[in-house]
């Protein structure tokens, strides 16, 4: 999917991360701020990386700021900013398609 | 718990004296020009947090004492960034008290200058300002290097006499023109005219100044009336961040031109005269040029094109200003400036 505008998804609540994807400059720029850095920051960069190539995003700037997101809230977060990204979240999501 | 997140009506009276009782509470000054407000109410609706936004801006935080470390600002802070992005504002910049800047960067933002202990500036891009000083230091120059910054609203012989005169007395020029489009005469207007403008001057580079310097964000009230602390306030800020822009060109000097008429121009010469010389800038404040017995300003152009004087700008203005607002192109801002009730400077 090719990412034509920013959009955001998520809130910056506990267990919740907020998600933003930008038009990128050739190549996925990731920023990764998080509350359990130490713990979890590589699981979460790449339960993150892993969700964008399944979306087939290869050009983007996401910046994540996490509050201790479980997998599957990030995977739904990082999602529903690209589906926004390319206006395929007015009609016809296409739940479970690109995202196993 | 049965908080209630919610915007706060400007028309809201019972709200709107709960907002101002929490801010005085927590030592916050409100801020004249917000152009959405939201809180927390408790289950009795007592108002127990807020934030607040002016543009790309989000200030005027505050969480009542008796509910601080719950994550309710993380809540608000959430609230307003999702009603930026549905107006399409991504690059956010957030004004605070240096002991609150720690929340605020536990939650995505990046501080970028502080004054005097007493306000922290923040935005939410990890190598914004960063990125934009290194874009600058392409041009830099070695030798002799000044700067000039001008809305140029539109530009006349007076800027292009202040300009002049820091071409003659420097190796190398920084023209800055404001690239906010708050003002009557369109950005791409502006931006074309300076560069016409300047275009022989061989040691004068323009550039846009983009959101660091004297735009919405880091100086509303140059734009919008406001008081006369709040505008040191933002002045201050400005400079802080000038600073780190002086550093990236090498800039020794400012030049201003000498403000008569305008408060908040004036003010602002001010506070560079008094700071900038602190941070080893110097700051050389130049009268104005007269013509015809008038001092030249921007301000004087827009009121007799305000007037239908069309004819009485010329001794004012450069051949390619002249040009263009006596042809038919200029029209939408020749009416834009006639149907302004307001058009100097305050």
């Amino acid at each position: 999917m090719e990412i034509l505008k920013a959009a955001m998804a998520g809130t910056l609540e506990s267990s919740d991360a907020l998600v933003t994807v930008e038009p990128g400059e050739g190549g996925i720029e990731l920023n990764l701020q998080s509350s359990v850095m130490n713990q979890y920051g590589r699981q979460i960069k790449a339960t993150v990386l892993e969700t964008l190539q399944r979306l087939d995003v290869a050009d983007a700037k996401v910046t994540v700021v996490d509050k201790g997101a479980l997998d599957c809230t990030l995977k739904a977060r990082v999602e529903c900013a690209v589906f926004r990204s390319c206006g395929k979240s007015e009609a016809n999501i296409p739940w479970g398609g690109a995202v196993r | 718990m049965s908080d209630t997140l919610t915007a706060i009506s400007p028309h809201d009276k019972r709200a709107q004296q709960q907002l101002d009782a929490l801010l005085e509470q927590e030592g916050i000054r409100r801020d004249a020009n917000l152009d959405y407000t939201c809180g927390i109410f408790d289950e009795d609706y007592k108002l127990v947090a807020t934030g607040s936004s002016f543009g790309s801006t989000l200030r005027c935080f505050a969480v009542d004492k008796s509910r601080q470390g719950e994550g309710l600002l993380n809540q608000v802070l959430s609230h307003l960034l999702e009603r930026q992005a549905e107006r399409g504002l991504f690059h956010l910049f957030v004004y605070t008290k240096c002991d609150s800047a720690r929340f605020f960067k536990d939650l995505g933002f990046y501080e970028i200058a502080r004054v005097d202990g007493a306000l922290s500036f923040l935005e939410n891009r990890p190598d914004g300002f960063g990125s934009y000083c290194r874009r600058l230091a392409k041009s830099r120059r070695e030798g002799r290097s000044a700067a000039v910054v001008m809305n140029a609203n539109p530009f006349t012989l007076g800027h292009r006499y202040l300009v002049e005169r820091a071409a003659a007395e420097n190796d190398t020029v920084h023209l800055f023109v404001l690239s906010e489009d708050m003002s009557l005469v369109p950005f791409e207007v502006r931006w074309r005219l300076v560069r016409e403008g300047v275009a022989d001057l061989p040691n004068v580079i323009c550039h846009r100044s983009g959101p660091y310097i004297i735009s919405a964000a880091t100086f509303p009230s140059y734009f919008l009336k406001d008081e006369e602390a709040v505008i040191q306030g933002h002045a201050r800020l400005d400079l802080a961040l000038f600073r780190s822009i002086a550093g990236a060109l090498n800039i020794t000097a400012r030049y201003v031109g000498e403000e008569p008429s305008s408060q908040v121009t004036g003010l602002y010469n001010q506070v560079m005269a008094r700071y900038l010389p602190q941070a080893g800038i110097a700051c050389r404040i130049v009268p104005r040029l007269a013509a015809g017995g008038q001092a030249v300003s921007a301000s004087t152009v827009r009121q007799a094109l305000h007037d239908g004087r069309l004819e009485d700008i010329r001794p004012w203005v450069p051949e390619s200003t002249w040009r263009y607002f006596s042809s038919p192109e200029a029209e939408p801002v020749r009416r834009a400036i006639r149907e302004q009730a307001q058009v100097r400077h305050y």
